[in-house]
């Protein structure tokens, strides 16, 4: 095809547009602006009837036409590259001068990628998916550049290269004094013994045990007296005042709230199950919202039912559903919230399928692992078996052990000589070992420090349990 | 002109206006679409599901934004759902209004939403109209609204006096309807004693033109719901019938450097009256309308354009100003919302005049309600050089045999 165009006296007229132009964030986006410039957070909101989050933060969710504009949650500033391009041409109107990236970041707890500078990096080794992190600008011009910008996310997870790693296997890779130092202190500091108090779980009820709390308050207050008695950590499922299991945020945090203003010291370990037929997203979302410092991990989908001890009867069936993909998003997304997670294995089973998302390398070490005996649906408690998996644990790694009904002070004696933790609490069991009814929690904790003793266990404080455990106090 | 009697018939089903203002910082433009997208969902009492399409209008460059139908979906809910955006410089809310009114006519959809928005606040109108031109190399064709000619026009033909008072009269007219229509811009609280004062005090933008005489830029936005007639009546207590509509538009520059009786201007809003009036029927539209939503950029205009939609000869569209017969109470109300002198959100203006006209036929118009019935309303859209579009609704589905629909 010829391009020969006859071009004789062709006249052009060159012509320039000048368009200025403001634009309005909105109430919306200048909140998005003004959280970012003051508290340095990154706010979304989230719809709750799709549960989308959107960043920035928008008025109402695109798909249902909800209006979400009260629905706010703060995101973290960590998250991952889903595209990017490269500037390769200098403007006026550009951030930065050319060739810089802008890549396309999906937040960690948003489900819209925002678009942002990349730095840190150069484009060839930049990858869709990578994990950056934000890096906030150090005076602030009131703009979307109070991020001044993201760069790669700084790696400071173990790698784990084994399953179930031997110690022989262990042997061949030296540890710095550093490490050495740290396993030692860690040893000396793992004579003592943790009790944790499970204060309510989902499932008893006050007409079983009146002392079962179900408002903040009364968790609290429960929290208290466990930790007089002993106790380094609370594990907790948080309630209506209907008594039933709630994934609602607010109630959650306030209940976690109303323990942490009552107990300074004390540590709380929230439940990711939460209660019967919650969702993976309502299970997790709560933990990323309220950042506990340790959270419950549950490492197998098995039937979690309620059937009678005497006559095998089925009252309800349920299969308690925890898939590999929940148990590694859970944990990574507890591991990035910088809660950690306490591993419950309900039979040995569970453990193996821990150290095959474990091979991801996200999990930091100290590992903590919970025996769980006796559920129905789970292993009831044997001697040998709790022997077998504590030889089956990665080297270094913590375990507590709780079990359900009888099986709870049988299980905690074994653990307290077996070099492990307790976990006692009207979540396991209603009753002391004399068959009364406890008074609270906090009776039971008693019952543990005199195990304690008898097995020449010092009962740990909290920070000694943090120290062990590996936890960051808040 | 060609005309094909409608598949079937349509019906407006839902109204949903914004308040007009200079500015909207509280609001983003899909936060500012959305308050008149609920409105009219509410309105009409539906939900976004039972909408099949939207049309998206508004002028183009004004807010600066590229394709801004995609991101405003998130406040017309249009996600998943077929939108189409629509672009005809100052007549776009009435061309989505016929576009919206074609695509239910056609069976193509159920119910179609017409939206128009302007957020003038944000953007450089005259970098968008103006700065395109070229006044040297024959590129006036976007030089927009703001002229003196017709002043100069109508100044001449009927004498200084009373064409400086014709303009001011209706001017204040327009202010007093403004003052009864809680979403209009500007209501200044005018009075007709100003007149002599007003000629002689507000500043000259063109000429003769003042001021006083020209619109407003405004941020709001106008939805407005078309249902086919079979739905329309399932789900509408008073839907209102769009009986026909026109656009004419010719492409032509303005008389830029002073009258010239050899190239009078581009007749459009006679030639579309005729031709919509002749194959409707309708001989004196006077007589025959209820009311009339004009687009007015500015009183001059105006005046003079009531002279052509109404099919008048001689000065009797002066008569119908200085008789204020085109009050709220008159022969002809014209622009009881205030008209576009009182709120100009170019890219909804347009479709507030049919809304505007809806909600009179309904009897829903509040304040600014006319006090008697209204069975037939016409509305116009203005834009460009000089585009016309008019739309004519009716109360009653009886002009017509019963086989459409």
């Amino acid at each position: 095809m010829s391009l020969d165009f006859d071009r004789k006296d062709c006249f052009v007229v060159d012509g320039k547009l000048a368009l200025p132009y403001t634009y309005f964030a909105g109430r919306m986006g200048s909140k998005f602006i003004t959280t970012l410039r003051d508290e340095k957070k990154i706010m979304g909101v989230k719809c709750p009837v799709c549960n989308k989050v959107y960043v920035p933060p928008r008025q109402t969710c695109e798909i249902d036409m909800t209006d979400i504009r009260e629905n706010w949650v703060e995101l973290r500033n960590t998250g991952e590259v889903t595209n990017f391009t490269v500037i390769r041409y200098d403007d006026k109107h550009l951030p930065r001068k050319a060739p810089f990236i802008l890549a396309l970041v999906k937040l960690d707890g948003a489900d819209s990628p925002f678009a942002h500078i990349l730095e840190g990096i150069v484009p060839e080794e930049v990858t869709l998916g990578m994990r950056v992190e934000a890096v906030f600008a150090k005076a602030t011009t009131s703009t979307i550049l109070d991020i001044d910008h993201f760069e790669p996310a700084r790696v400071s997870k173990v790698q784990v290269s084994e399953p179930a790693p031997r110690a022989q296997e262990h042997a061949a890779v030296p540890k710095s004094k550093e490490e050495l130092d740290q396993d030692e202190r860690r040893k000396a500091m793992s004579k003592k013994i943790i009790i944790t108090a499970a204060l309510a779980g989902a499932a008893t009820m006050k007409n079983q045990n009146p002392a079962v709390p179900y408002s903040p308050q009364e968790f609290a207050d429960d929290a208290y007296k466990c930790w007089k008695a002993g106790a380094a950590m609370v594990h907790v499922h948080a309630r209506e005042d209907s008594g039933m299991a709630t994934h609602d945020h607010g109630r959650i945090k306030d209940t976690h709230d109303a323990i942490r203003e009552k107990c300074p010291d004390l540590i709380v370990n929230m439940s990711s199950a939460v209660g019967m037929g919650k969702t993976a997203e309502q299970r997790i979302s709560q933990i990323i919202h309220v950042k506990p410092e340790m959270a419950s991990l549950n490492t197998n989908t098995m039937n979690f039912s309620l059937v009678d001890r005497k006559s095998g009867k089925v009252f309800i069936d349920f299969v308690f559903e925890n898939t590999f993909t929940m148990l590694q998003d859970f944990g990574k997304a507890m591991e990035e919230a910088g809660v950690k997670p306490e591993m419950e294995l309900y039979d040995m089973g569970g453990l193996d399928n821990w150290a095959l998302i474990a091979k991801q390398g996200f999990f930091t070490r100290p590992f903590n692992f919970n025996f769980v005996w006796g559920v129905a649906g789970g292993q009831a408690f044997r001697p040998d078996a709790f022997m077998t998996m504590k030889h089956a644990l990665p080297e270094g790694a913590n375990f507590t052990t709780c079990g359900v009904g009888t099986d709870q002070f049988p299980a905690i004696t074994m653990s307290s000589l077996a070099g492990g933790h307790m976990r006692v609490g009207l979540e396991d069991n209603i009753r002391i070992p004399t068959g009364e009814l406890a008074k609270g929690s906090y009776e039971q904790v008693e019952w543990a420090v005199k195990i304690a003793q008898i097995a020449g266990r010092e009962v740990a404080t909290p920070d000694e349990a943090r120290a062990i455990m590996g936890l960051r106090k808040r | 002109m060609a005309h094909r009697k409608k598949n079937r018939n349509v019906g407006i089903i839902g109204i949903g206006q914004t308040k007009y203002s200079s500015h909207r910082e509280d609001v983003n433009q899909p936060e500012m679409i959305h308050e008149a997208v609920i409105a009219a969902l509410k309105d009409a009492g539906l939900t976004m599901k039972d909408v099949d399409c939207i049309v998206h209008g508004n002028m183009e460059l004004f807010e600066m934004v590229h394709q801004p139908d995609l991101w405003h979906t998130l406040g017309t809910g249009a996600y998943g759902k077929d939108c189409i955006r629509i672009t005809t410089g100052g007549t776009v809310g009435a061309t989505v209004a016929c576009a919206a009114d074609n695509l239910v006519a056609s069976g193509m959809y159920d119910i179609v939403m017409a939206i128009g928005f302007e957020k003038l606040q944000e953007g450089h109108t005259t970098g968008g109209i103006t700065n395109m031109a070229d006044p040297l190399w024959f590129r006036h064709l976007q030089t927009g609204a703001l002229t003196g000619t017709k002043a100069y026009d109508v100044i001449k033909e009927f004498g200084e006096e009373r064409a400086k008072r014709a303009s001011l009269m209706y001017r204040i007219i327009m202010d007093k309807h403004a003052g009864l229509n809680p979403n209009a811009h500007r209501a200044f609280g005018l009075e007709f004693e100003q007149i002599d004062d007003l000629i002689k005090t507000s500043p000259r933008l063109v000429g003769d033109l003042k001021l006083i005489e020209m619109c407003s830029q405004s941020d709001g936005a106008c939805c407005v719901i078309f249902a086919c007639e079979k739905k329309a009546k399932e789900l509408s207590k008073k839907p209102v019938w769009v009986r026909d509509h026109i656009t004419v538009h010719r492409e032509e520059v303005f008389v830029m450097f002073g009258y010239d009786d050899r190239n009078p201007f581009p007749a459009t809003h006679r030639f579309a009256a005729e031709q919509l009036y002749t194959r409707n029927g309708v001989t004196s539209p006077v007589d025959y309308f209820d009311v009339f939503e004009m687009y007015d950029p500015a009183s001059w205009w105006a005046v003079d354009w009531l002279r052509d939609f109404f099919m008048l000869k001689g000065d009797e569209h002066l008569k119908l100003v200085e008789n204020k017969e085109i009050m709220i109470g008159g022969k002809i109300p014209v622009n009881p919302s205030g008209g576009v002198i009182g709120s100009n959100p170019i890219g909804a203006t347009a479709l507030v005049r049919v809304a505007e006209a809806a909600l009179q036929v309904r009897g829903d118009a509040g304040a600014h309600q006319i006090p008697t019935p209204v069975n037939h309303a016409l509305a116009s859209g203005f834009g460009g050089t000089m585009w016309t579009v008019l739309m004519m609704l009716e109360k009653e589905l009886n002009w017509q045999e019963a086989h459409n629909g």
